[in-house]
């Protein structure tokens, strides 16, 4: 595992830091958007603008966005949602990914191929025999609806990064487990999984925060309201001739917490993976 | 493991349905927002109290710009689980789902329920094809400008009644760094109000009617004199500039911070006002004058529609019923805005505007559609291709005029 | 060393001879089991509604009624050659994957290595170029949508404090600037992902590659030339074939922020598909632009990353 060496803040440290500061202030403009429209009335922001200092400060604008927005309900969904299919999908992904990193089996560059042209399918396209599969197996307008579909699109994409970073475990390492005698399930749950906690991270990562987003197969399978996601939720801020635009901010800062929450636990397993078992000789 | 799942999701939804097999169960689809839903809770109570052994559930696509509701729609008619009443835009919105045969036709039970006598005939004409009715009129609503009086009052300005009083009014306006209208290019429907005024008042009624029935030409004068008339009003200022992406709910900003003097709506603008926190008082609203007689403005209907594949049709109809009757909408008012069942006038002191449009809407004042309800999606999106060139001076009148036929002409031929 | 195998897991050389010569049935199996979960997910409710979608392309269909009409090749035939919008939506679609390919590569990388050292604050740093993925697309659309307005917004409005004025500009609302804006809250909304990417490779090459060059007298550049570089081929395939994918199956953003116009200055293959099929009513021609689509990436990209994936 490479690290970098300890830092020593040289100037050209200062300069990068400095640079990346302001890199920074650039890039979180639309949150300050985000939140300064979260935080002020509807008329404060018609007449003076979005990125002003509000009048006043509507704190009340969340407890209404909540309220409005179901968002108790809203959030139960998609969280359900996130917990079932990230660790799902991924799990299934990792173990397609381990025969086609490190076995050799008839089939096997025909079968990784086929994976990957799942990577060429525009998604809306599978909408209308979505639907009506989703009707046949019973499930129409629930929550279980929304998995096989998420986990097979999600598929291509997990096979193809897990499958590169497999690669990359010494083959000797298996091979002497395999000598003493370990299956290849032990292999898996031991060796291979273990050394790829930053991909795997990272894969979390990705997959919770595009899966939490994700908008159009909801929309299509779950109408009914208790099987509501939360980008959905949001819709309701919109109505067809205006839109509350400051409860509907205030929804999504809602909304992202849970988001932020992983993404923050998260990060910290990339600095894990740094002193995790670090693959030598 | 799968199998489990799809058990337990069974039982889950089992056991989430409402009550007795004896109960019928109506789905009524909408693009309410979360008040809109709110304020129609009332309503389906009601109505659920006077009949027992329905159950009413709402289902709503939110969302601005009518993009998302068609799609949810027409996803659920060919999974074949339709909403029972579902609402809809008048004209060509809805002519796909009437053509693939998914909308149940109305007239038999117009008479059962005597509705030919609870809407303005012009309404109910609307919601036809070719004979056969096949929508409840839910709204009229009349479109016009809404304007601040305080900035007309400031220069001196008079409510204009003819096209010279109004071109008079925007150079006044422009003089002063004012702009004379402001409007949103995204989507297309907003700058189309204005293009429709355009082509109303330079080619008549019947010239304008034969254009949305594609009976007459698009290249000809009057049309390629509507479209200079669109190229003017951008190079004298009259119209906020580099609109063509700005969303209509943002081209508000402009009449609301009076950097611009009017905006062309309809009813559901005053509820706007009020929810954007400014001052009500200062607005006004007047008709587009045409120059013609008759004098006509652009409206359309929104209706009620009941699904073909419903297993309750007579439920869903006497649904539709008690939500047209003049004595629920009294009492309900919030849940409706500018309603087509005649009789009924909202509050004029709590909605002056709305309660003058639905004046005029319930009039024998003619009107004529709004171009994106009388031309298919395909073809109006060549409309807007053709308004957005001319806009951005990419097109000129003549050229636009003649592109327009072109494609107009073309799809003529792809139907026939 | 035994030389007896008495368990389908036999140890040693006499695993290796039970594979190969089936003598175990369970083991010559195994790499068909781990394999067969996701198998079963990606058959159903991948391939299953893609092929149907082949059959609909196939068709003169609206989408809605119970008939429909086979007209066979000719919806593809409409894409070549009768549909002016489908050719600019492709030129669209070409610039963008150019675009996609180069720039929110380019600085990922030069993310991923800036933050990878240990300075203070990197943690940090990663997180705010990552979090405009956290941010639902309606909010990305709005806020952006509402900086570039003209005549409110915050950039032509800082542009002009600034002395800039020449450079405002109708940004979305401008023929000519219309794509290269949405492209621009494409990156900026886009960067996190292969900054990510090359972190985990980044992370993964083993620090004694980087201790022998140094032993050898291989300088900063070089070592990242030899290094670096090589040992982030897995990231590279990954993130440009993605870009590749994600550049012809663009749909989302453009669709909230222009919704292909002004005019048809925005369209691209995903949202004509997308008109075609949920607006104008055309499911049989929708469908073919939705293999269009996917067989422009099937010819791009995928043997791109078979040539990556040979040892």
């Amino acid at each position: 595992m490479h690290v970098a060496p300890r830092p020593r803040m040289t100037a050209g440290s200062w300069v990068i830091l400095a640079g990346m500061a302001l890199l920074s202030l650039i890039w979180l403009l639309p949150f300050v958007g985000v939140i300064l429209t979260a935080l002020r009335s509807q008329g404060d922001m018609m007449m003076n603008g979005v990125f002003t200092w509000p009048q006043e400060f509507l704190w009340s604008n969340f407890a209404k966005a909540w309220d409005v927005g179901d968002f108790a309900i809203y959030f139960r969904n998609s969280l359900f949602i996130i917990a079932m299919k990230v660790p799902l999908g991924i799990l299934l992904a990792a173990l397609a990914a381990y025969p086609l990193a490190k076995m050799t089996f008839r089939g096997r560059n025909g079968i990784f191929l086929f994976f990957l042209v799942g990577l060429a399918v525009p998604v809306q396209v599978a909408l209308q025999p979505l639907v009506i599969m989703m009707r046949g197996l019973g499930l129409s307008n629930t929550l279980f609806a929304l998995l096989p579909p998420y986990i097979a699109f999600g598929l291509p994409l997990q096979i193809l990064v897990m499958r590169g970073f497999f690669r990359q475990i010494p083959t000797e390492l298996i091979e002497a487990a395999r000598v003493d005698g370990a299956s290849e399930l032990t292999i898996f749950r031991k060796i291979m999984i273990p050394l790829s906690v930053p991909p795997l991270a990272a894969l979390f990562i990705i997959d919770t925060l595009a899966t939490w987003n994700e908008f159009l197969l909801p929309l299509v399978l779950t109408s009914a309201k208790d099987s509501r996601t939360v980008p959905l939720g949001l819709l309701q801020f919109q109505g067809e001739h205006s839109s509350q635009y400051t409860l509907l901010m205030a929804g999504v800062l809602i909304s992202i917490i849970p988001v932020l929450v992983i993404f923050l636990f998260l990060q910290r397993y990339f600095v894990a993976g740094l002193t995790a078992g670090a693959v030598k000789g | 493991m799968r199998s489990l799942l799809c058990g337990v999701a069974a039982i889950v939804a089992a056991a989430a349905l409402p009550a007795t097999a004896q109960d019928t169960n109506l789905r009524i689809a909408t693009v309410f927002d979360a008040t809109g839903v709110e304020n129609w809770q009332p309503v389906l109570d009601a109505f659920m109290a006077a009949n027992p052994d329905i159950a009413v559930t709402m289902e709503t696509v939110a969302g601005s710009g009518a993009a998302m509701y068609p799609d949810m729609l027409r996803t659920a008619m060919v999974s074949g689980d339709p909403a029972d009443v579902f609402f809809m835009w008048g004209g060509t919105v809805a002519g796909p789902f009437i053509k693939a045969g998914q909308v149940l036709p109305l007239n038999a039970i117009y008479e059962q329920y005597g509705w030919n006598d609870r809407f303005p005939p012009w309404i109910v004409n609307r919601l036809g094809v070719d004979g056969e009715t096949y929508g409840v009129p839910f709204h009229g609503q009349g479109m016009g400008f809404f304007y601040r009086k305080d900035i007309l009052d400031a220069h001196g300005l008079a409510v204009p009644t003819t096209y010279a009083e109004m071109e008079n009014v925007c150079a006044t306006l422009i003089a002063d760094g004012i702009h004379c209208a402001t409007t949103g290019g995204k989507f297309g429907w907003h700058v189309m109000r204005l293009v429709d005024w355009f082509i109303e008042t330079n080619c008549g009624p019947e010239i304008h009617d034969g254009l949305n029935a594609l009976t007459e030409s698009w290249d000809q004068d009057c049309v390629v004199g509507a479209y200079q008339t669109l190229a003017d009003w951008i190079t004298n200022g009259w119209l906020v500039p580099d609109f063509l992406n700005v969303s209509p709910d943002d081209a508000r900003f402009a009449i609301y911070q009076g950097s611009a003097a009017m905006i062309l709506e309809g009813p559901w603008f005053e509820p706007a006002i009020a929810e954007a926190g400014v001052d009500p008082s200062v607005y006004g609203f007047f008709l587009p004058p045409t120059d013609h007689a008759p004098d006509r403005y652009s409206a359309f209907p929104e209706q009620w529609m009941i699904a073909a594949g419903s297993d309750s049709q007579e439920a869903a109809a006497k649904l539709v019923d008690f939500i047209t009757n003049a004595d629920t909408i009294r009492a309900n008012a919030k849940a409706f805005g500018a309603s087509a069942t005649i009789g009924i006038t909202p509050d004029c002191t709590t909605q002056p505007i709305t309660c003058q449009i639905v004046e005029i809407v319930q009039s024998d004042r003619p009107a004529y559609p709004p171009t994106d309800q009388a031309f298919e999606k395909e073809l109006m999106d060549s409309f807007f291709e053709v308004q957005d060139g001319i806009v951005a001076g990419q097109l000129t009148p003549a050229e636009g005029a003649a592109l327009m036929q072109e494609r107009a002409a073309a799809w003529k031929a792809a139907q026939g | 060393m035994p030389s007896q195998p008495t368990a389908p897991f036999a140890p040693g050389r006499a695993r290796f001879r039970a594979r190969f010569r089936g003598r175990s049935g369970l083991v010559r199996l195994q790499p068909y089991l781990f394999i067969a979960p996701a198998m079963v997910f990606y058959l159903g409710f991948l391939v299953y509604p893609m092929l149907v979608s082949l059959w609909t392309s196939l068709l003169d269909w609206d989408g809605l009624s119970d008939t429909s009409t086979f007209i066979g090749l000719q919806n593809y035939a409409k894409f070549l050659f009768a549909d002016e919008v489908a050719r600019k939506a492709l030129v669209n679609n070409l610039a963008w994957t150019l675009g996609a390919l180069t720039i929110p590569t380019a600085i990922g990388l030069a993310m991923a290595i800036i933050l990878n050292q240990r300075l203070p604050g990197t943690l940090v740093f990663r997180t705010i170029i990552y979090a405009p993925a956290v941010l639902p697309l309606v909010a990305v659309g709005l806020i952006w949508s509402w900086m570039y307005n003209p005549n409110f917004g915050a950039i032509n409005v800082l542009l002009r404090a600034a002395g800039l004025g020449a450079y405002t500009s109708g940004w979305l609302s401008s023929f000519d600037m219309a794509m290269p804006s949405v492209f621009i809250t494409y990156v900026w909304g886009s960067v996190g992902f292969p900054m990510i990417l090359y972190l985990a490779g980044l992370q993964s090459i083993n620090s004694e590659y980087y201790d022998a060059a140094r032993v050898d007298g291989a300088n900063g550049v070089q070592r990242f030339r030899h290094v670096t570089l090589p040992g982030l081929r897995e990231s590279h395939v990954i993130v440009l074939s993605l870009a590749v994918i994600g550049g012809f199956k663009v749909f989302d953003l453009i669709y909230t922020m222009t919704y292909g116009g002004p005019g048809r200055m925005t369209q691209v293959l995903g949202t004509w598909m997308y008109f075609q099929t949920f607006q104008y009513y055309n499911a049989g021609y929708g469908a073919a632009i939705a293999w269009v689509i996917a067989t422009i990436i099937l010819l791009l990209a995928v043997p791109y990353i078979r040539h990556m994936s040979r040892d």
